[in-house]
């Protein structure tokens, strides 16, 4: 029954629309009520994303991430609940109610976007094929690789974008492709290859977990592509993708003003310019327009910490897997992400 | 008959004269024998080697792992992981007194003085009640833990008992049902049958965990674990109920009029005589069906569902412990196969318990 009116719901709000501009999401509404926020987890572990660590606590990019939001709603990063499930499962669950959103390396995409009946927020992550070379070659970009042999798992976009890219850039080379990704790293291992091309957070892992010499190995900074990582929510709740984006621009411009979960209070306290005031709830309007609290990002940031703290910890300089922020940095240091401008 | 022939009262020494008879009888059994038992020997000490003399024990001691021996510090780091999934880490005792819980219940239902259906009964809604109240707790005034937090080896032995026990009745009522001369009652258990039969698991346990929620009305979901056990109960039943019929088969229709003419009801017609020896003659294949159940409780992890499978893989999940897979697999197959290899042993005790009524 609650289906049903959930779904008529929607529907009076969307002919009501234009009225609507502050009120709050149904879906904050309900986690409100039950007190707890529904993530998604893995059925197992995704490297970096989404893991369980030695006493049994979920772990992770995403895990943060949905860390970030349950405090940024319930005032609590503990008051969420991991639902572990696998990639098929994920959208029908989404759509069942069993979560209520998805946070797991999930690109983004058009089919989802449309036919599957999912909204997506900003991007968090940009993953692309990039190229893995053996460090004592001295290389740290493709066109250096020149005249070498560069190995790809047969049949994968990553082969064609491989080949395209070198060929754009003009870089003689010769391909061998291997039918499956067990064969490939041993070939490389074995010295077969001068470089190898794969997903960027796979070959991080990679090197970080089944290469005896992890720093004999460098991968290179040629992005081959970049495909957008977002969290999907069901569609018809436009209030509830406002929550989310602002969470995540939430975190990014904490990061861009050198907010940490360190120094967040004191930031708070005295503000260095009116974007932190305005962030951290020192002056009003953060909270009123989203339907939340004006302090909701301070414990936000005091929980996880900034985007780079968060990136850092899982995936980045701090964890084992060692992988550049790249395309994921801020825009202000090279890479892709930035936020909404806070007015 | 020729074994008990040829082995004189001294079983040992006989056999180990055989065995010199066979294996040492000639100049080429000799070589073969020896070439073999050499090969043998080497890959029996290789694998010591590696996984008792050079493997590292402890957690403390990780960083002499990768150097030639097994890395069994992965299974002192992790076993919790394995045997517990996701629990919250400070209340594995109760999972612990759960899945003990569900082992008491099984093996007092193999004991042949259980076997009556009201102690059977109260036996199983016991073992089934501590199992819930000790891992959902909030009955208890424990801490809550709902479904999405269960794992590990206590949620395999809990999809195994459940799925079984509750399979085993559905089994037997549907072929039942088949053998009716009401052709309603015959039909319907001849489509329901023949449709989870014609299904792969996997579909039937994706349409209870994730399609059936869609359209039912939402106070009749239910938790998904026990749309899961339902589904999976189900496609057991139906499997079974085949296994079932097989043994009504056996038995000759004068049997049934014999219990007729002598005034006896369908009950106990049923009760007395027929089902004593369907039993009978179904167990073998019974057997067989329980334990590739106990080996396909693994599926449930496409579902999202962190059985002992999945929550082995997450233990070998982080960066720190990546490189040990082949431990962690060994690890979780020597479980396996404590449990599966018991079941088997169950299995043969019943037989020959069984084949006293043939003599």
């Amino acid at each position: 029954m609650t289906k049903f009116l959930a779904v008529g719901a929607i529907l009076a709000a969307s002919l009501a629309a234009p009225q609507m501009a502050a009120a709050q999401s149904e879906t904050v509404k309900q986690i409100e009520e039950r007190g707890t926020l529904l993530c998604s987890g893995h059925n197992g572990s995704y490297f970096g994303f989404v893991e369980v660590n030695d006493n049994n606590e979920w772990k992770g990019l995403d895990i943060d991430l949905c860390r970030a939001l349950t405090t940024a709603i319930l005032g609590d990063p503990d008051k969420n609940q991991i639902v572990p499930l696998s990639w098929a499962q994920r959208f029908p669950a989404l759509q069942s109610g069993d979560v209520d959103l998805i946070i797991k390396a999930t690109g983004w995409t058009m089919g989802r976007d449309t036919e599957q009946g999912l909204q997506f927020s900003l991007p968090y992550f940009f993953g692309g094929a990039q190229l893995m070379a053996h460090g004592d070659l001295g290389v740290t970009e493709a066109a250096e690789l020149a005249g070498g042999t560069i190995c790809v798992e047969a049949g994968t976009t990553i082969e064609r974008l491989v080949a395209n890219y070198l060929q754009t850039e003009n870089i003689e080379h010769s391909m061998v492709s291997y039918e499956s990704a067990a064969e490939l790293r041993s070939a490389y291992l074995a010295n077969r290859c001068d470089a190898f091309a794969a997903w960027g957070p796979f070959l991080a892992v990679l090197r970080a977990t089944e290469i005896d010499n992890p720093d004999a190995h460098v991968i290179l900074g040629d992005q081959l592509s970049a495909e957008p990582i977002a969290a999907a929510m069901r569609q018809g709740d436009e209030a509830f993708v406002d929550v989310v984006n602002w969470m995540l621009a939430a975190l990014l411009i904490a990061e861009e003003e050198g907010i940490t979960s360190a120094n967040v209070d004191e930031m708070a306290a005295t503000p260095p310019n009116p974007r932190v005031a305005r962030l951290l709830g020192a002056e009003p309007g953060m909270g009123e327009r989203l339907g939340m609290r004006d302090s909701w990002a301070r414990e936000m940031i005091a929980a996880v910490g900034n985007f780079g703290e968060i990136y850092d910890r899982n995936l980045g300089k701090d964890s084992p897997y060692k992988l550049e922020r790249g395309l994921n940095n801020l825009w202000s240091h090279g890479g892709v992400l930035y936020a909404p401008i806070l007015d | 008959m020729a074994v008990a022939e040829i082995i004189p009262p001294s079983r040992f020494e006989a056999l180990g004269k055989l065995f010199m008879k066979r294996g040492f009888g000639s100049p080429v059994s000799v070589a073969i024998s020896v070439l073999v038992f050499a090969v043998l020997g080497w890959i029996a000490w290789s694998f010591l080697d590696w996984a008792v003399f050079r493997a590292v024990w402890r957690k403390e001691n990780v960083e002499n792992c990768g150097h030639g021996g097994a890395c069994w510090a992965v299974i002192d780091a992790r076993h919790r992981l394995i045997l517990f999934g996701t629990y919250p880490f400070d209340q594995h005792w109760r999972s612990t007194l759960a899945a003990l819980a569900i082992v008491v219940t099984v093996v007092l239902s193999c004991v042949p003085a259980m076997w009556a259906a009201r102690r059977l009964a109260v036996l199983w809604i016991a073992g089934f009640a501590s199992y819930y109240l000790l891992m959902e707790g909030s009955l208890l005034g424990l801490q809550q833990v709902t479904t999405d937090g269960w794992g590990g080896l206590s949620l395999t032995l809990f999809l195994f008992a459940a799925v079984v026990l509750l399979g085993m009745p559905m089994g037997l009522g549907l072929a039942l049902m088949r053998r009716s001369q009401m052709p309603v009652v015959k039909w319907f258990a001849v489509i329901i049958i023949d449709t989870i039969r014609s299904l792969p698991l996997v579909t039937t346990l994706f349409t209870a965990a994730i399609v059936v929620p869609l359209f039912l009305p939402s106070w009749l979901d239910g938790d998904k674990i026990w749309r899961v056990i339902f589904g999976f109960a189900l496609f057991f039943a139906c499997y079974q109920a085949e296994v079932f019929r097989g043994g009504f088969q056996a038995i000759p229709r004068g049997q049934f009029e014999a219990g007729k003419a002598l005034g006896l009801g369908y009950w106990s017609i049923l009760g007395r005589i027929v089902l004593p020896q369907v039993f009978r003659h179904a167990l073998p294949s019974t057997i067989n069906m329980v334990v590739v159940t106990f080996k396909e409780t693994a599926i449930v992890t496409i579902i999202g569902f962190f059985d002992i499978l999945a929550s082995g893989k997450t233990a070998f999940g982080t960066a720190d412990w990546a490189p040990y897979y082949i431990e962690v697999y060994l690890c979780v197959a020597a479980i396996y196969w404590v449990f599966i290899f018991s079941l088997g042993q169950y299995g043969e005790y019943l037989k020959g318990r069984m084949a006293l009524a043939e003599r």
